[in-house]
């Protein structure tokens, strides 16, 4: 995808559909597709500084009993893990979307890219299935 | 491809009940950082016509929204204080009433269950 907020929307539904067929439950889904939304809005607005035209490239699998999503831009590397946090104030909702993507994955990490292969980060995000569990219904052997 | 502008559409149905000294309009659609800019634009546009004491936004058809939508929502609201007004958010759906409690601001908005409950609200 370019890195067009027009875009955002499709690739979201798209996430979530995929989120749906690996089992995960409504409010999973809808967890899924808004991390996704709010980490495609900050490579949009923070490391590409709003430019509509630059690559994102966003991928997702099922990993034992995650779903994986990873997306890659080629931006200005700066790692939002490592920025500084501030005390959250409700009237500057400023960095929201690094706080849905830490309480509703279940896993992120921030993974910057080498610049021989054009820097830039690749963000990875697991939704673990509870479901597909060991010892669940779903992932217990007999 | 259609004529029709979609910051025309997103708000719709606006009106104002004297009274009450307030503007209610209906919001529509999903609303993420692409259209969220045609939202603040129309938002802020209707506190400098009407300078309503209280906004009631109907959220009925909105399904959706990411965090750019609720940075609009937040500045109005802190444009709606300077004059002394309160915006009230009626009818929310599931995921926006979620990411409203996310973000903990289903405290600072009015959240109402319909329109005719925010309008009767003190």
């Amino acid at each position: 995808m370019n890195s067009d907020p027009a875009e955002i929307a499709d690739v979201r539904r798209a996430v979530e559909n995929l989120a749906q067929s690996f089992g995960l439950d409504e409010k999973a889904v809808a967890e899924v597709g808004l991390c996704v939304n709010e980490a495609l809005a900050n490579v949009m607005r923070h490391a590409y500084g709003g430019a509509t035209d630059r690559p994102i490239v966003v991928s997702g699998y099922c990993q034992d009993a995650s779903l994986v999503v990873t997306i890659r831009d080629w931006g200005n590397g700066v790692n939002p893990a490592t920025l500084p946090p501030k005390p959250f104030n409700p009237l500057e909702p400023g960095g929201l979307g690094l706080i849905c993507l830490r309480r509703m994955m279940s896993q992120v990490s921030y993974v910057p890219q080498p610049q021989d292969g054009g820097g830039g980060m690749l963000l990875v995000m697991k939704k673990e299935n509870p479901k597909l569990r060991r010892g669940s219904d779903f992932g217990a052997r007999p | 491809m259609s004529d029709v502008n979609p910051s025309l559409d997103l708000v719709h149905g606006t009106r104002v009940e004297p009274s009450k000294k307030a503007v209610v309009a209906s919001v529509r659609g999903e609303i993420d950082l692409h259209n969220s800019p045609d939202l603040r634009g129309t938002l802020l546009e209707l506190l400098a016509k009407h300078e309503p004491k209280r906004l009631v936004l109907n959220l009925s058809q909105v399904p959706y929204m990411d965090s750019s939508a609720i940075a609009v929502l937040v500045e109005a609201l802190q444009k709606i204080r300077k004059t002394g007004g309160r915006i009230f958010l009626t009818d929310l759906q599931p995921r926006v009433k979620g990411l409203l409690e996310i973000a903990r601001l289903d405290s600072i908005f009015v959240v109402a269950k319909d329109e005719a409950d925010a309008l009767a609200k003190q």
